[in-house]
């Protein structure tokens, strides 16, 4: 039976059986591909890392979306930087205070490729009117960019590679010129425990330009070695200290069904194990 | 001295097909031969991981005949990674060992999907810092040896007094150094400067147990076995290996020892067709311009110091002074002097033995001559598009 290996690690790594290679593309210098795995259904991989998978999606993209939302109560206007899949975009189409959302992708085949061949992640949500997707470099969309939104998701991949940009603090700066008051940014980070030395630069770069900065942590099954951890960037520091009462009326009110997120998990998210704690 | 060997016209058949078939100059790879020669090395070297030099001969039927064969590979740059990966090799089965890299270079290896480096000082180990956790590496040791045609020690190793240094300097980084390298020299004519190098990295894989308790876990005996030219003869691979072999069962149970064979399995399998251009009497000596030359496939009798086995064919017995140039305009343009052979006649093709290693790879397009095409023969079937990249 043919496998795929995960390459992201020297010394430890996942490997998931291949039931189906749907697509493949090897071409501008990256390895791109998606298959069918018995356990994870479809999973997509990109340069030897796991990208995304069918199963565990969920947990990442509610995360990501229904914790700022929610801590911010209110949020009209949403930027997703990457999230080419449509998860993201998914679950923040479920929001119906939100009138706006601009995702800005950096290579249009991704939005193809995932509508076509991991349908589920989108769902229909490339359809909801109140999008608008622009293709463009994320870091250099932010730098042009005079909008103001009250949450920012940066969905980027890992550090090596395209996404780079979307880690530097030239990056956080531009995101923090185009938040609204109460504005909240929160970024894909990686899994402590095996890269904690993302958590600490982040911790750094977003120091300089937030008043509150902090993280808040799922398990994600196929992102393995630990928890991910989420940064979390805003000038109001209420928001991350909001009571499970508050953000279970805002939760109850929006009638959203959700699989990983609830109120109780959107507050103790953000409790972080001392290994963090200490490096932070 | 070439060695050259005359053969009666009535064997040239092969040959004269080929290039009437797919033009001349020609180079013929022959994946038979290149299989069995990785079968002949794995067999004199049973517990030893071989990972191929793809610089020797960097081409697409010898990577996939390896790969089929359950054969690693050691790359050296981001242009044999992309060769790899068109060719669908699985990242894992991959070691990036080249002492001195750009940031870049790094990084191209880690999006491949390759993890495994080599460096040989504190430079180099600093600029891992920021993928710490993502690589494991091997220090690369100096053993110089003054015995072989090409000492790989002179310009990469570290000494081997500097190796528990470097091995601190990477803990206090926090990056994991799973074992040590070296390269014992190319085309070694004896393996004793194997033997001592397996023998004093033991030694320093001991002492830095004893001082420290890091575990090394891999030895990187290197490549430098040796393949037959004109000046070595009667090379048995299996006897060759006996010592290291005999040096490797004193290793600690732990370590896995790997090897990066280029020459040795590619240089047998890849054999060079030229032919007569032009002729003309200098002084004593018949000159025969060839359509291939040291710019060309035999770069390798430069760069590479090898002096190729020809062979050309004639039913005629006399032999007279002669001298084989290549086809470009440079004097140095010279592959064979003061030969003694029968005459040739414009068109008559002049066969190059063990042309694999080191030839092609490093010939060049001067004056704009076209360089030799690779013809691949024997090869296998290939696997059906869509499982390449994955483990099979």
């Amino acid at each position: 039976m043919k496998s795929y290996t995960e390459t992201l690690y020297d010394s430890y790594g996942q490997e998931f059986t291949v039931d189906k290679v749907y697509f493949e593309n090897k071409t501008d210098h990256q390895h791109l591909v998606i298959f069918e795995n018995a356990r994870f259904g479809r999973v997509m991989a990109l340069d030897g890392i796991i990208q995304t998978t069918e199963a565990d999606e969920f947990i990442y993209h509610e995360m990501m979306t229904h914790v700022p939302l929610f801590a911010h109560g209110n949020a009209s206007r949403v930027l997703i930087i990457g999230g080419g899949d449509g998860g993201m975009l998914r679950e923040v189409c479920k929001h119906s205070s939100v009138q706006h959302i601009t995702q800005v992708e950096i290579d249009d085949q991704v939005v193809d490729m995932c509508k076509q061949f991991l349908p589920n992640h989108s769902a229909g949500a490339y359809d909801d009117p109140r999008v608008n997707i622009v293709i463009d470099d994320g870091a250099r969309f932010l730098t042009e960019c005079n909008e103001h939104f009250d949450v920012i998701i940066s969905d980027s991949t890992d550090p090596i590679g395209p996404a780079d940009v979307l880690f530097t603090s030239e990056f956080y700066q531009n995101c923090k010129k185009c938040l609204a008051d109460d504005g909240i940014l929160v970024t894909q980070n990686g899994v402590a425990f095996m890269q904690l030395d993302e958590v600490t630069t982040t911790s750094s770069r977003l120091q300089a330009y937030f008043t509150d900065h902090s993280f808040y942590c799922a398990a994600i099954p196929t992102y393995i070695g630990g928890v991910m951890t989420f940064a979390w960037a805003t000038d109001n520091v209420q928001l991350r200290q909001l009571s499970s009462d508050i953000i279970g009326q805002r939760f109850a009110a929006a009638n959203i069904n959700c699989r990983y997120y609830n109120p109780s998990i959107h507050s103790a998210s953000f409790a972080l194990p001392q290994y963090i704690l200490d490096a932070l | 001295m070439n060695r050259i060997t005359i053969k009666t016209t009535d064997k040239a058949h092969f040959y004269r097909q080929m290039i009437q078939q797919h033009g001349s100059p020609l180079l013929i790879l022959d994946c038979d031969k290149l299989a069995q020669q990785y079968q002949s090395l794995s067999a004199a070297l049973p517990d030893v991981k071989l990972y191929y030099a793809i610089k020797s001969l960097p081409h697409p039927a010898a990577i996939h005949t390896l790969d089929a064969l359950g054969a690693s590979f050691d790359i050296a740059s981001s242009g044999e990674i992309n060769l790899l990966r068109e060719q669908g090799v699985a990242a894992r089965k991959t070691i990036h060992t080249h002492p001195i890299k750009r940031d870049k270079d790094i990084r191209d290896a880690l999006r491949f999907g390759c993890t495994t480096f080599v460096v040989d000082n504190i430079w180099e180990l600093e600029k891992f810092t920021g993928y710490r956790h993502r690589v494991g590496l091997l220090i690369r040791v100096s053993f110089p040896n003054p015995n072989t045609a090409i000492d790989l020690s002179r310009k990469f190793g570290c000494r081997a007094d500097e190796v528990s240094l470097l091995i601190q300097k990477a803990q206090s980084l926090g990056l994991h150094v799973k074992g040590l390298s070296f390269h014992a020299g190319s085309q070694c004519p004896a393996p004793d400067n194997h033997v001592l190098a397996i023998e004093q990295c033991a030694n320093i894989i001991e002492s830095v147990y004893q001082d420290s308790g890091k575990l090394l876990a891999v030895m990187d005996i290197g490549g430098g076995f040796p393949v037959e030219y004109s000046q070595q003869t009667g090379i048995h691979i299996d006897a060759f290996c006996a010592p290291i072999r005999a040096a490797l069962t004193k290793l600690p149970e732990h370590i896995q020892v790997i090897a990066e064979p280029g020459r040795y399995l590619s240089a047998p399998a890849m054999t060079s067709v030229s032919s007569v251009m032009g002729k003309a009497r200098r002084g004593e000596s018949t000159w025969y311009y060839l359509d291939d030359g040291v710019y060309g496939s035999y770069s390798g009798q430069l760069f590479d110091h090898a002096v190729y086995p020809l062979t050309i064919f004639s039913d005629n017995t006399e032999t007279e002074q002669a001298v084989l140039a290549g086809p470009t305009c440079d004097s140095i343009d010279v592959i064979a002097e003061q030969v003694s052979i029968p005459s040739m006649n414009i068109g008559d093709m002049v066969i190059g033995q063990q042309m694999g290693a080191y030839t092609s790879a490093s010939s060049t397009n001067f004056n704009l001559f076209d360089k030799a095409n690779i013809i691949a023969i024997n090869q296998l079937e290939l696997i059906s598009e869509n499982v390449l990249q994955f483990n099979q």
